[in-house]
């Protein structure tokens, strides 16, 4: 049986080559929508999607495509998707921004900032309601926190008593912002004034740690009911949007970048990269394949789909 | 005066607006999400924090309801604040604000109080912007009373309107901007040194071409549109088209719009958002009630399909009027359906075409 570190960093291994992938097919214009690159960030997704069944919900941001690999949705829908054919998750409507597969419980992903976190506290409401023994999870950024919606739900999610596991990936920019331009608080000490139980993590990259916090967190919500916040230190690798790098910027510093990169595993062990490569690389190529063979939507899907 | 006649680009044109908002106007703030940083809302804020100060000119949360309340507060107290929404999308947010106080606070308190500041919001198109970063709310915000709203379709409109409005106007304007006009250069005639400056009050809207076969009325990025498809009809067929540039969507130049129609008996309207209970539909409203009877044919509007916007280019070309349909619809009001014109050119607009994201 495969271990845990090498299951979870097979993962991770895999949605960092897939933006790889992304990365070198980008200049060909083939993918022509904005894409928000988790490269740096991958071991939160599987962390957090290790320990949830696929009748778990999950929503997440623009930021979406490691949840939606470790959530375990297809990847030949991704490629496609990506590639605007009928066949991707989204029939070409979604794009990069807008993954989702209601299949394996990615609800949405949604590009205006906070807008789904409520929609996990609204699940998790269904959830109760309905006796279907679930837990919801709401994934979103530091800036995100800014947003009065993040407030209102975490807020409900106490008052209500709702299976909700909140997590914020604190990669500690807002595009071009730090996070000290625009925070007066402290993202999981801030949430305990909501009554609730808050965790936090620095080793963003550290997918063994975060599993362990997550699977810890999840059993005390599906026991108590309660809500929870999970906020995990991060760092991401790209630009905002888009597939450049832009440490030459001095918004941000190129020996913060060293620094992570120094003990991201998905950079250092080499052995693993080497075992694992072969396999993964097959697969990705596979599914590009499956996005430039399959069709462009039909001009009538236009028209379908409006409720 | 008019002599000194240069050639500017919408982004220019912005960044020369605030350039001069800042340094004319010792009240103006420009508080924006990213209005510091080294895009600087895709040029148009560059380096001003740096030359100005990052006391007036300063990024802000994520908390677009607080910080447009945050404005008006500062608007009521002596600042001109600018704020920014790097799409119009994300406006939605700052609703409560914009609309239950600000297009309020003048007249629900009796007249004693004035909100002077402006919103800026861009429009996305093209390249994958999808249904959350494309949409086009000037109907929205024109429907409620109290509010100005323009769309500046060239470097002179927004120079003359922008300036106006930190300089004159007392009320919120809101601009809604096109990031596709961003690179577009235009000829520019404004003179900021001249004493006729403020004579007329920009928040109109303008005829930007004399014709006499049909009126156009557009907004926007569908202004340069109308240019391009009335120098071909013309070229091609001596199809005249006489254009307006609506440009003060809650306040445009109704008698301009009547005497237009009146003269050529033919209306088209090409707005930039959906067509249903939106510019189209009130432009209909003023002909029909003043006198339907000028129409020699019944008007045509054009605008988005009436769906969210897709991600797939395939079906995003097909969401947008292209230029084809454009000509085809006014060769069929101005000659009728059987008019045995070829029609060949199925160009799509240059921008949309070199417009490489990711923003
Ligand atoms: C309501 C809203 N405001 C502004 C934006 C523009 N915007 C897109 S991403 C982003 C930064 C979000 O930062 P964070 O929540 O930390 O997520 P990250 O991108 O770091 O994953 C902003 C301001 C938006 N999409 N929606
Ligand atoms: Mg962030």
């Amino acid at each position: 049986m495969i271990s845990l570190y090498k299951n979870l960093f097979y993962q991770s291994l895999r949605i960092r080559m897939v933006e790889e992938k992304i990365i070198e097919i980008y200049p060909s214009d083939k993918i022509q929508s904005p894409v928000h690159l988790s490269i740096g960030q991958e071991a939160v997704a599987v962390g957090i999607c290790n320990n949830l069944l696929k009748t778990d919900l999950l929503y997440s941001s623009y930021r979406s495509h490691a949840y939606y690999l470790a959530k375990g949705a297809n990847l030949n829908k991704m490629f496609a998707e990506l590639y605007g054919k009928v066949t991707g998750c989204g029939k070409g409507k979604a794009g990069s921004m807008h993954l989702a597969e209601k299949s394996v419980g990615f609800m949405g992903s949604s590009a205006v900032v906070a807008s789904t976190i409520s929609h996990a506290v609204g699940s998790a409401l269904a959830s109760k309601r309905l006796n279907k023994n679930q837990v919801c999870v709401a994934t979103f950024g530091d800036g995100a926190s800014e947003e009065g919606s993040y407030h209102e739900s975490l807020n409900f999610a106490s008052v209500f008593k709702l299976p909700v596991l909140f997590v914020c990936e604190n990669n500690g920019l807002a595009i071009h912002s730090t996070i000290d331009q625009r925070h007066s608080y402290k993202i999981h000490e801030h949430a305990k004034s909501y009554n609730l139980k808050s965790t936090y993590i620095e080793e963003g990259y550290d997918f063994m740690k975060i599993n362990s916090l997550i699977s810890e967190t999840i059993n005390e919500i599906k026991l108590t009911g309660l809500p929870q916040v999970v906020e995990i230190k991060t760092y991401r690798y790209k630009e905002h949007v888009g597939i450049g790098d832009d440490h030459h910027v001095p918004y941000r510093s190129s020996k913060d970048f060293d620094n992570w990169k120094s003990v991201d595993p998905l950079i250092q062990d080499k052995t693993l990269i080497n075992e694992f490569s072969e396999k993964i690389n097959a697969e990705i190529e596979a599914a590009v394949n499956f996005a430039e063979q399959s069709e462009f939507p039909a001009d009538s899907e236009l028209f379908t789909d409006i409720y | 005066m008019s002599d000194t006649k240069t050639v500017i680009s919408y982004r220019e044109a912005l960044y020369q607006s605030m350039n001069t908002a800042l340094s004319e106007s010792p009240e103006v703030v420009i508080m924006g999400q990213g209005v510091d940083d080294h895009k600087g809302t895709f040029g148009s804020t560059s380096n001003l924090a740096e030359k100005y100060g990052k006391e007036r000119v300063f990024d802000i949360p994520l908390s677009e309801e607080g910080n447009t309340g945050i404005a008006i507060g500062a608007a009521l107290n002596g600042l001109y604040p600018i704020q920014t929404h790097i799409r119009n999308d994300f406006s939605l947010l700052a609703m409560n604000q914009i609309v239950n106080t600000a297009a309020k606070y003048k007249y629900m308190y009796g007249g004693h109080f004035e909100v002077p500041f402006l919103i800026r919001m861009i429009i996305g198109r093209s390249w994958g912007q999808g249904a959350q970063h494309s949409q086009s709310f000037q109907s929205l915000f024109a429907h409620i009373p109290g509010l100005v709203v323009i769309m500046p379709s060239s470097a002179d409109t927004v120079l003359e309107s922008y300036n106006y409005a930190v300089q004159k106007y007392k009320g919120p304007v809101i601009s809604i901007e096109h990031r596709l006009l961003y690179d577009y250069n235009f000829n520019s005639n404004y003179n900021s040194n001249s004493n006729s400056q403020f004579k007329e009050n920009p928040f109109t809207s303008r005829l930007i071409r004399e014709g006499s076969d049909i009126t156009i009325v557009a907004t926007s990025i569908m202004v340069i549109e109308a240019q391009r498809v009335s120098d071909y009809l013309f070229r091609e067929f001596k199809i005249d088209c006489e254009i307006i540039d609506l440009h003060a969507i809650s306040h445009f130049n109704k008698e301009m719009i009547l005497k237009s129609v009146k003269k050529t008996g033919k209306l088209i309207v090409a707005d930039t958002s959906w067509r249903a209970y939106g510019v189209c539909a009130e432009i209909s409203r003023i002909v029909c009630e003043t006198d339907p009877s000028m129409l020699k044919a019944p008007v045509v509007s054009l605008g988005m399909q009436p769906t969210p916007c897709p991600t797939t280019k395939k079906l995003e070309d097909l969401f947008y009027t292209d230029d084809y349909t454009f000509t085809k619809k006014i060769i069929e009001l101005v000659k009728g359906k059987n008019h045995n014109i070829p029609m060949t050119e199925r160009s799509m607009n240059e921008a949309y075409k070199n417009f490489k994201g990711p923003f």
